[in-house]
């Protein structure tokens, strides 16, 4: 032994372990699985928004040859357990709790709501037996927006519940509000609206299961962000033990909030499989992707702002609705955490809060990419519309608010510590790279050319982890698990429930596995996917990043001082002298010692070694966010309206973000770009469009606009890595924080491109007609 | 109906029902699962596949029309009796850590093949445009346009070299 390196892998770019099968094609997606006897579903699926089922009749499409089985809703019914949605009585929910089934029986509650379930030899098949089936529906009114739902008159959609109310309204008060706002120097109120946008992971939902009698076992397939959810989900439907559901999942692809559990089609699936005795595939094509799968953010605020003359924001009171669509889950959630966040890192006095959920006929609000983000959006127009009546720079009136770092540190007024948030540091880094009045003398001239340039800027905090309290004995997201192993064959094996669709935890994770064991990455291997075999986790809330990373830390460190003490039997040494570094076990001060750590392994395995000697080179760790933090930064975008077609080009885009310590670099910018891509979509392009009668108007990609590689600009980004909260573990997440912050960034940016119209933006969706629009409306004398 | 094709250099027969796409022949019925569906209404560009030297979206053609034709996918891309290795472009996107989740990749690969052939010498504007059919929800796509710029680059050296 001549050297014994000491790689660090943590920190680099390091290349993923997940490209080689993914660039050949041999990724396995749900799709991609065939089972021995596997029939394929495809989905009856109502063409009106709301109305009674008066019958079902599926007889000619059972006796299409191929078509294997039609379930009705009532048949499904009759097989399964009713309820809320899987998620909401997973989290506690305590407020209206809609009962319903897998597919609609009495009625359907949205423009494509499932009503039967074709099983046959193919898709083709199942899609032709479809066609079959003949629904005879009454028309009832449909509920298409939250200002009807909230309307007593309004038809319920739920007969357990009396009304369309998803989340009973609600009002919190932090600090003085009344005084705030009898004291401030002015007090401003406008309406803010956010359209209805979503998901769209280019992969959609999907499973197979395979139900096996004898065994009474159901086995899923499925595209999950956690396999122990959708076992939870299957179990809880399907009337099983837990123990008789096992889910595995391979490469998925994407998800963004959506693939949480496991949805009525899936669960109605696997129900099928039940019945049938056979697998069964359900791969959802796009029209029901984007028709079906679920939609989010369409929320609308109206919002007070206590303002001093000089430009401090003393006070907020806002009221919030969400559109929680049918068959409401994380959207009558929603607003709790909109209220903890909507200070972000502003030292505001005092704040308001009131939220209200309203049940309509639209496809369900689900999780998407920083459900909340619409706080920051709010947070962010607010300001700058503040800016504007007072003529204040757009980054003068954040530095002005932001709060100072203090020791202790500052407390948002609704609780949280911001303890090491670097707000102020990426607003003064966004100043210098921008060169604000170097802009403005640009904008001037393209002004006078007709040209109309905008810049704009937010800033955002999200708590990934977020800050430890005192009062939170088990950390700022609860406790994550892992178990590590040393196997036979000298690979050290992480089981993690992280369920990976992107976010490459299979090369982050071993990275930091392998510098705190002292094995090469590729001696790293990190299993995902089977419910008999990881701990239970979740995929989400951009938790992986100091939860996982963090237990894979402290995990490798128990690991590894337990192959000490083995290997101090074997190289009769104490443990304490022992290292390990680039795969070797070895004295200290004598590398000449070095025996391999896959011969401890072997070794270990060998069963050579009495009672007394632990051989059994296995750990199960738990890591509970340690000191936890702030992820956050500031991003700043300039634009370019054309005033004659309303087409904005995004023309430069900068990210200051603080996501603490990097694991890798390259993985890192790789999700900020891909949520800075989607804000901007969601901005310029992108809307989930229902018409007056609840139909759904954007089923297509004709329809539903997705940016493209010639709508998203260089993304320049820069890292802030200033405040190291934890001994071991200061990574913190990063999934989230672009789709948070991008859409108000653009939006100040237009609005500031047309300043000279006196146009004022108060929503989030501004595709080039809306643009024009707003130009034409717009009160010059602003 | 009876076809005869040749895949990523072998000849194949099949029998797919007149409605049978190309995508679906591909993954259902050869089992070369690479080929990935994704809107089915050839706006996404996942299921790109190359047909006689085009780049070809294989959920808008049928299965029997490329009867007769040379046909590509992302599995034939490897180098000569390397099983699952990479070709120069595959390889400079794993260098560019040009992915996420993977499912639209293939689909970039071949669209970006079918195109750096015809155009080894594409700048950045030229090679957005020409990818500008294909949709990746994950990455902002830059780092997509990297590993094409790359293996544009590191061909144009080798071209050089070779002069």
């Amino acid at each position: 032994m001549t050297a014994i390196a000491a790689e660090r892998y943590t920190g680099a770019s390091i290349k993923r372990s997940e490209d080689p099968r993914i660039l050949t094609g041999a990724g396995r997606y749900v799709d991609d699985i065939k089972l021995p006897g596997m029939l394929h579903a495809a989905f009856v699926r109502s063409p009106l928004a709301h109305a009674r089922v008066l019958s079902v009749d599926v007889s000619a499409a059972l006796a299409l040859p191929g078509v294997v089985a039609v379930l009705t809703g009532a048949e499904l019914e009759a097989m399964t357990v009713p309820g809320p949605d899987a998620l909401m009585a997973l989290m506690g929910w305590a407020g209206p709790t809609p009962q319903f089934t897998l597919l609609a029986t009495d009625k359907v509650r949205f423009f494509g709501d499932p009503v039967a379930v074709v099983i046959a030899e193919s898709r083709y098949l199942a899609e032709d037996g479809c066609d079959l089936v003949e629904v005879e529906y009454d028309d009832l009114p449909p509920v298409v927006d939250a200002a009807f739902a909230l309307d007593p008159g309004s038809p319920p959609l739920f007969a357990n519940l009396g009304d369309n109310i998803a989340r009973t309204h609600s009002r919190h008060e932090f600090g003085d509000v009344s005084a705030t706002f009898t004291n401030a120097d002015r007090v401003i109120d406008f309406h803010i609206d956010v359209h209805r946008h979503q998901n769209v992971p280019m992969e959609g939902r999907g499973c197979v299961a395979s139900y096996d009698a004898g065994l009474g076992v159901m086995t899923m397939h499925a595209a999950t962000q956690s396999v122990h959810v959708t076992r939870i989900a299957v179990a809880m439907r399907l009337g099983m033990e837990q123990d008789k559901v096992r889910v595995l999942a391979g490469d998925i692809g994407g998800s963004f909030g959506l693939k949480i559990g496991a949805s009525r089609e899936e669960l109605a699936v696997a129900a099928a499989s039940r019945a049938i005795g056979q697998p069964v595939k359900w791969v959802e094509d796009r029209g029901e992707n984007l028709t079906a799968s679920g939609q989010a953010r369409e929320e609308s605020f109206d919002v007070r702002a206590a303002v001093s003359n000089d430009g401090d924001l003393l006070g907020l009171d806002v009221q919030m609705v969400v559109d929680t669509g049918a068959y409401p889950g994380m959207g009558a959630m929603v607003p709790d955490i909109m209220e903890a966040m909507l200070p972000g890192p502003y030292k505001l006095a005092a704040m308001g809060f009131e939220s209200t959920g309203a049940i309509t006929n639209k496809a369900p609000y689900v999780a998407y990419r920083g459900p909340w983000a619409s706080e920051t959006f709010v947070r962010e127009r607010v300001l700058n519309l503040i800016a504007k009546d007072l003529g204040l720079d757009p980054v003068e009136i954040r530095l002005r608010n932001v709060a100072p770092r203090t020791d202790p540190p500052a407390v948002m007024v609704t609780g949280r510590p911001l303890a090491g948030v670097t707000s102020k540091e990426s607003l003064e880094r966004v100043a210098e790279l921008m060169d604000f009045p170097a802009f403005r003398r640009r904008q001037a001239q393209a002004r006078a050319q007709g040209r109309y340039l905008g810049i704009g800027v937010a800033t955002f905090i999200e708590a990934a982890p977020g800050p430890r309290s005192p009062e939170g004995p088990s950390g700022p997201m609860g406790l994550e698990s892992m178990r590590l192993r040393l196997e036979e064959d000298g690979i050290v094996a992480l089981f993690t429930g992280q369920m990976p669709h992107g976010q490459s935890h299979q090369t982050t994770l071993a990275q930091i596995a392998a510098d705190e064991f002292g094995v090469p990455f590729e001696q790293v291997r990190v299993v995902v996917g089977d419910s008999d075999v990881v701990p239970f986790g979740l995929t989400g809330g951009s938790r992986s990043a100091t939860m996982t990373g963090g237990v894979a830390l402290h995990g490798a460190r128990q690991l590894k001082a337990k192959v000490l003490d083995f290997a101090a039997h074997l190289m009769e040494a104490s443990a304490q002298d022992l290292l390990i570094t680039d795969g070797n076990v070895w004295v200290r001060g004598d590398p000449a010692s070095a025996i391999s750590v896959t011969e401890v392994a072997e070794r270990a395995a060998s069963g050579q070694f009495g009672a007394d000697v632990d051989a059994e080179l296995e750990v199960q760790a738990t890591f509970d966010g340690g000191e936890g933090g702030w992820s956050g930064g500031t991003h700043c975008a300039i634009v370019d309206v054309d005033t004659e077609t309303g087409i904005v080009k995004v023309e430069r885009y900068v990210a200051v973000e603080d996501c603490g310590a990097l694991i890798n670099p390259a993985v890192v910018e790789g999700q900020i770009r891909g949520g800075v891509a989607q804000g901007i979509g969601a901005v310029l392009l992108e809307r989930s469009a229902y018409g007056e009668d609840g139909s759904f108007q954007s089923a297509t990609f004709m329809d539903y606009l997705m940016p493209t590689a010639c709508d998203i600009p260089r993304i320049e980004i820069e890292h802030l890595e200033t405040v190291p909260l934890d001994a071991d573990v200061n990574f913190r997440g990063v999934g989230e924080g672009g789709m948070i912050v991008a859409p108000p960034t653009i939006v100040n940016a237009i609005e500031d491109a047309l300043s000279p119209f006196g146009v004022r933006i108060y929503e989030q969706h501004l595709p080039p007609a809306r643009i024009l629009e707003l130009i034409a409306e717009a009160d010059p004398g602003q | 109906m009876d076809i005869t094709l040749r895949i990523n250099g072998a000849t194949c027969t099949g029998s797919p029902e007149a409605r049978t796409t190309l995508a679906d022949f591909l993954r259902d019925d050869l089992n070369l699962t690479g080929t990935h569906v994704g809107c089915e209404h050839g706006v996404c560009g996942a299921c790109t596949v190359i047909v006689d030297g085009r780049a070809v979206r294989s959920c808008l053609m049928l299965a029997v029309q490329a009867a007769g034709s040379e046909v590509t996918t992302v599995e034939g891309l490897a180098p000569d009796g390397e099983h699952g290795g990479l070709g120069p472009l595959q390889q400079a996107m794993w260098d560019s850590h040009s992915f996420q989740c993977g499912f639209c990749t293939p689909g970039f690969v071949m669209q970006a093949t079918a195109f750096l052939g015809a155009h080894p010498d594409a700048d950045e504007q030229q090679i957005r445009e020409a990818l500008s059919g294909n949709i990746c929800r994950c990455t902002g796509y830059q780092s997509i346009i990297d590993g094409v710029l790359l293996a544009a680059q590191r061909n144009r050296a080798l071209r050089n070299r070779e002069r």
